[in-house]
């Protein structure tokens, strides 16, 4: 099983009041999908990602699989296992291209 | 994924740290060299360095003052670093020999950024007013490849460098520089003083700017980056920034040797403490910083159509020049 980790060349903070104005804007039924959470910076450049996209990225940390995080999510969102399965991959797939993810190591 | 956060950042980015502001150099535009300020012990400076960590500052650059004439500059930078932080600094070179270059690697050094100001060492020599600092500054370039810690130039446009800034990136090129900053004057100190021989004026700055913009999109091997707010009104520019106007007081502070804030190190209002004062109220709250993240265009800038992308340019500049954060930046061409 191949876990996924951050590149550790990227600095990367979770803004936590942001975070928390956003989660209560989700509460009150608001779409939030396009708002930052967490900030990543990259060769002078900095870029979001949104309340789940920073969620997964938190959850990367080089121990998890994408099994493993798409479980932890599952717990914590009321959508089809699936249909979340399906959004993390392709999440993790396009960081994967950038470059901000990696697979860690084989724990098989 | 990209939307304006600024008003919503926990805490700056950066932190530009003075440790002091002794210098060996007297250069002829420094903001900082009639400053005189208290300087902190090694615990309170670490003190500093575990608030940074609380608030989940990323970045500490050293400047000054000449970092490297601060003894403890080593024992708080690998604290820094050891407690996850990124440490840079910029020095004028004369104090980087391979014993130096050493100790900045083994501190854990992300870069070091050399001040030259010209590819011609007698220009360079006279604009520090330090004989032999050019020689000597090429040199600390070397010695930091050798150790293989990053190097980066620093390079403030003013009259003696404008029109032969490419000779600056060619020998960045010759001693394996990776980026080159070409800081925009600023008006404050000694600037202040000597702004009639070295600044430029509106329209040489559209002219150098438009030249250099051309000369970043068709360069490859060499990173070169600009921080003058001013280039947003140009048109066609397109900012990859979260911020609008400049990032003083949005993505960065400035810390003085006694743990007093300020927006940049040019703008010299204090805001508060770091070690007496609250940060997240400073940061949040604080008047002085609030008014440069919403300035209220005046001058031309009222009814001009790039004030949206610029918000007025450089605050510093504008701030040393009337006194009012919200004036026009004195370099703007519109």
């Amino acid at each position: 099983m191949k876990t996924l980790q951050r590149n550790p060349d990227i600095v990367w903070r979770v803004e936590k009041r942001r975070q928390q104005a956003l989660l209560a804007r989700l509460e009150a039924g608001e779409d939030i999908s396009e708002e930052g959470t967490v900030i990543l910076l990259l060769s002078g450049m900095m870029h979001q990602l949104n309340l789940l996209g920073g969620h997964i990225w938190i959850l990367c940390d080089g121990q998890r699989t994408l099994a493993a995080i798409v479980d932890i999510l599952h717990q914590e969102f009321a959508v089809e296992r699936a249909e979340l399965e399906a959004d993390v991959q392709e999440f993790v797939d396009d960081l994967l291209q950038r470059g901000w993810l990696n697979y860690a190591k084989s724990t098989d | 994924m990209q939307n304006p956060l600024t008003e919503q950042f926990s805490a700056p980015l950066t932190f530009n740290w003075t440790l002091s502001y002794r210098c060996n150099f007297v250069c002829s535009h420094c903001y900082s060299r009639d400053e005189q300020c208290a300087e902190l012990s090694t615990a309170e400076l670490k003190q500093i360095v575990d608030r940074l960590v609380v608030h989940q500052v990323p970045f500490i650059n050293f400047g000054g003052g000449e970092p490297l004439l601060c003894d403890n500059l080593f024992e708080i930078a690998q604290y820094a670093r050891d407690k996850g932080l990124n440490v840079s600094m910029n020095t004028n070179g004369w104090l980087l020999d391979e014993t130096a270059a050493g100790r900045i690697k083994d501190a854990g050094f992300r870069s070091v950024g050399l001040s030259i100001d010209s590819a011609e060492a007698a220009l360079h020599d006279d604009f520090r007013n330090q004989p032999g600092s050019w020689h000597k500054a090429v040199a600390a370039l070397d010695a930091l490849t050798q150790a293989g810690v990053r190097s980066t130039m620093s390079s403030v446009i003013s009259r003696i460098n404008y029109r032969n800034f490419h000779q600056l990136l060619d020998l960045a090129r010759q001693h394996k520089v990776s980026q080159v900053y070409l800081h925009n004057f600023k008006c404050s100190g000694r600037g202040f003083k000597n702004r009639e021989d070295l600044d430029l004026n509106p329209q040489e700055w559209k002219d150098f700017y438009l030249e250099a913009l051309q000369v970043k999109e068709t360069t490859k091997d060499l990173l070169l980056s600009f921080d003058d707010p001013v280039i947003a009104s140009l048109p066609g520019y397109v900012d990859n920034s979260l911020v609008k106007g400049s990032s003083c007081g949005k993505l960065s502070l400035h810390l003085r040797p006694n743990g007093d804030m300020t927006p940049c190190g040019f703008i010299p209002l204090v805001v508060g403490n770091i070690l007496r004062d609250d940060f997240e109220e400073v940061w949040y709250n604080s008047p002085i910083l609030n008014k440069m993240r919403n300035k209220e265009a005046k001058g031309k800038c009222q009814g001009c159509g790039a004030y949206e992308e610029c918000l007025g340019g450089c605050t510093a500049r504008a701030f040393a020049t009337t006194g009012d954060l919200s004036q026009p930046d004195p370099h703007c061409w519109k």
